[in-house]
């Protein structure tokens, strides 16, 4: 009998629903593209800024220290210790590797420009985009382009292990008669002892960087060539890491050796910075791993302050929807107030007409909310690609999320005028009046 | 007359307009909210990149390198001159400032890159920078590493040399930086300048500017016409990711501030339908009274507007305390009001409630003589 009742008051004159029907779509679809975007906006707004380059430094340690100011070691070549180059691609091999975007090593070498009048410089060796191999068998792609995408050069990068050249733009304006990319100017290594060091290398200007930092004032070129003109081969200076991460909490705070072991767990089981640091430490020796606190703690506080923020305004826009859903289910009720007037007049009690038109309610929220999350889905895509340029993952979860959600704010709305109806005196109702 | 008229159509269904006026608050509130936000959200984000530290800074260009013991005399820059230069320009427009020497000293003969600069203005720059220790006047900071290399903790001495120079230091603190100050060793300028022979003299001058990227290439185009012979140049890495992550935020909430006016349309288009079907039969008698239809769907779009006002304004002011709250519990500083909000989100509550009654255009088609009749 009762679901009879629910079935031909469901079928009977489905234009009166399908306004409810479409108020909960559209709501349940603005639900849906919002959390999607919001559970994803997380990792799209950390890789966002990755755009401030490298948050980690790799230096191995040493007896004496780095002779560094704003970014370029000027020590002597043949002082001090190296990394192996060889143990770079151990980088991704660690438990968070898919999180290491980049890996840039850097080797500095005190050198000069050959001409009437030598000029004093510094060669800066290192990647652009390079293909390290990854003991794995594979190669990944990284260099400059992923760890300091701020330096910008005119004309174009040197090509890895190439014999050419990008120069620093003061050095190029300060260059008798200029630098223009196409020229070749020689370079040698100054104060090197070391027996394996090259005399003077030709190189092709191929561009001109501008950095913002010291390195204005250097010759970058491929690493290979660094290690040829200072008889170092294989060996690197220091490295510069670019790692996706999670923005620190109380946990990431502590000294993992006062945690438990379920916490020790969670925090390696974590992206945070000062556990790929630790793995970074342990797949490296001897290295000195040290997160840039410049970037990192402005990366870790933005991005906390962001994401509260977006979970908010997800928090107003579901509220909003939720408002507009409950609001129009209460009209649709209201409209029928007639066929509340009639099941009670032939003796429907109030217990029965509610859960009749809640069942109503409920079977309409289902079918709202499915349709609903599928546009949400396709809407989060559309949102995804014009906000990040990525379309936001689809996520499965959300679906029952979701429809629970179209289930309680139908309901929600319902409730009030059904205890309105339940005053209704059925006569003056069914006189028209 | 027809305020009359609009008065007793909105009282007589007063029952229904309230779901919509609920709907229509809502909307706003969360809309005013947002809107706020976003205003204000460029000032927030720029106060939080501050973390950056610096973001122009003034050299000399010229050939050189540290020439073995520190800098080379070409790339010098005279100190009062630029103090002068920069204490011609806004000062609201500048936080912070702060020159460097670097000489390369040695600590028990093993070489240490020394800069001279205003300890108090450096770490003001940098607020990344932890430091162990509460430095006095006049004494000096060492990185972490210079730290661990010479064994040396708040209150102990160093003997720092410089070509035959040499000078005693007392440690005020230890510097952890995670960057190149970690093999530096920082002390006041003019005891630098004095122990490197170069009185007056600095090497970099680091600032920072508040504001956008424009505002920041303003203020460094300014600076460069009043220092002409040195070079004042961005540093471009705060300010790309700064500007990014500011276009990406602003346009989420856009995106959903849309999201919610079309919500809102749907809700207030769901209620205006429903009373469209109710108010048959007293459009059909408002024409049987001569009433031409423009007038009655006046009437209509009116009440409709009623609605919209209505809601902007009760959800504006529900705006205010959402975006305080907001502002509070992200930032932890209240969002500044923008009254320019207010008005704006009433007329896009009373765009959006206008456009939901464009259904009530169907009682145009409406037959009094039907209506009359009781069809």
């Amino acid at each position: 009998m009762f679901a009879r009742l629910v079935r031909e008051s469901f079928l009977r004159n489905p234009k009166r629903k399908s306004l409810t029907a479409a108020a909960l779509m559209v709501g349940m679809a603005v639900t849906t593209a919002t959390l999607t975007v919001a559970l994803d906006v997380g990792d799209r707004m950390a890789r966002e800024f990755r755009s401030l380059g490298a948050n980690l430094m790799i230096t191995p340690q040493s007896d004496t220290l780095p002779v560094n100011i704003g970014g370029v070691d000027y020590r002597p070549v043949d002082e001090g210790a190296y990394l192996n180059q060889a143990d770079l691609g151990k980088l991704k091999m660690i438990f968070w590797r898919h999180n290491i975007l980049g890996i840039t090593p850097f080797l500095d070498v005190p050198a000069e420009i050959q001409g009437s009048q030598p000029i004093r410089t510094t060669l800066i060796g290192t990647w652009y985009e390079h293909s390290l191999p990854v003991p794995d068998g594979t190669t990944f792609k990284t260099g400059l382009s992923v760890t300091h995408p701020w330096w910008k050069v005119q004309g174009r990068w040197f090509e890895s292990g190439a014999k050419e050249c990008v120069v620093g733009t003061s050095l190029a304006a300060s260059y008798p008669g200029g630098m223009r990319p196409g020229m070749t100017i020689s370079l040698a290594a100054r104060d090197s002892t070391s027996p394996g060091a090259a005399q003077a290398i030709p190189l092709l200007v191929t561009g001109i960087a501008s950095t913002g930092g010291a390195e204005d004032k250097a010759v970058l070129a491929p690493l290979s060539v660094a290690q040829d003109l200072s008889g170092h081969p294989g060996k690197v200076r220091q490295v510069f890491v670019s790692a996706l991460t999670k923005p620190e909490d109380s946990l990431a705070g502590r000294d993992p050796k006062t945690l438990t072991a379920t916490e020790y767990d969670q925090w390696f089981c974590s992206p945070y910075i000062s556990s790929i640091q630790f793995q970074i430490k342990q797949s490296l020796p001897g290295t000195d791993v040290r997160a840039i606190r410049r970037v990192a703690d402005t990366e870790g506080r933005i991005l906390s302050r962001i994401s509260t923020l977006l979970w908010i305004v997800t928090l107003a826009a579901l509220t909003a929807a939720g408002l507009a859903v409950a609001s129009t289910a209460a009209t649709a009720i209201l409209r029928r107030r007639a066929e509340i007037g009639i099941m009670k007049a032939i003796g429907g009690t109030n217990g029965m007409v509610s859960s009749i038109f809640l069942v109503e309610q409920m079977i309409l929220a289902t079918l709202g909310g499915a349709i609903g999350y599928f546009i949400g889905t396709g809407l989060a895509r559309i949102l995804g690609k014009s906000v990040f340029g990525v379309p936001a993952t689809p996520r499965l979860i959300l679906l029952p999320i979701v429809l629970g959600l179209a289930a309680l704010v139908a309901v929600v709305g319902s409730v009030i005028p059904l205890r309105q109806a339940a005053h209704y005196d059925p006569a003056p109702i069914l006189r028209g009046e | 007359m027809f305020g009359r008229l609009l008065w007793r159509l909105v009282v007589g269904s007063r029952g229904r307009l309230v779901m919509a006026l609920l709907a229509v608050t809502g909307g706003a509130a969360v809309i005013s909210g947002l809107l706020n936000l976003d205003f204000d959200i460029e000032h927030k984000l720029a106060q939080e990149f501050r973390l950056l530290g610096p973001n122009l800074v003034i050299a000399r260009e010229g050939e050189g390198q540290p020439q073995g013991e520190g800098a080379s005399p070409a790339l010098l820059m005279d100190e009062s001159a630029v103090t002068r230069a920069l204490n011609a320009m806004s000062t609201s427009d500048l936080a912070g400032a702060a020159p460097y020497l670097y000489i390369v000293g040695r600590v028990a003969d093993t070489p240490v890159v020394v800069a001279g600069t205003e300890i108090k203005e450096a770490r003001a720059l940098n607020p990344t920078w932890k430091i162990e220790g509460s430095p006095a006047e006049g004494q000096c900071l060492v990185g972490r590493n210079v730290a661990r290399q010479f064994n040396l903790a708040p209150s102990s001495s160093l003997q720092l040399s410089y070509m035959g120079r040499t000078t005693n230091l007392t440690v005020g603190a230890v510097l952890d930086s995670g960057g190149a100050e970690d093999d530096q060793l920082f002390a006041a300028l003019p005891s630098v300048q004095s122990l490197a022979g170069m009185p007056g003299q600095i090497e970099l001058e680091q600032l920072r500017v508040k504001g956008q990227p424009k505002a920041i290439a303003a203020f460094a185009d300014a600076l460069q016409d009043s220092l002409p012979a040195y070079t004042v140049r961005p540093i471009p890495q705060a300010t790309a990711a700064e500007g990014n992550l500011l276009h990406r935020t602003k346009l989420l909430i856009v995106s959903m501030v849309l999201l919610i006016l079309t919500l809102t349309t749907l809700c207030v288009l769901a209620t205006m339908s429903a009373l469209a079907l109710e108010r048959r039969i007293d459009v059909g008698l408002m024409k049987a009274l001569g009433g031409s239809i423009g007038r009655i769907m006046a009437l209509f779009f009116a009440e409709a507007s009623v609605v919209g006002a209505a809601g902007g304004c009760a959800g504006s002011l529900i705006g205010i305390l959402l975006a305080r709250w907001m502002g509070e519990r992200v930032f932890h500083a209240a969002i500044a009001p923008n009254w320019k909000v207010y008005p704006m989100t009433i007329g896009l509550m009373v765009v959006a409630a206008v456009l939901g009654a464009l259904p009530l255009r169907l009682l145009g088609s409406v037959k009094p003589a039907f209506i009359l009749r009781g069809e």
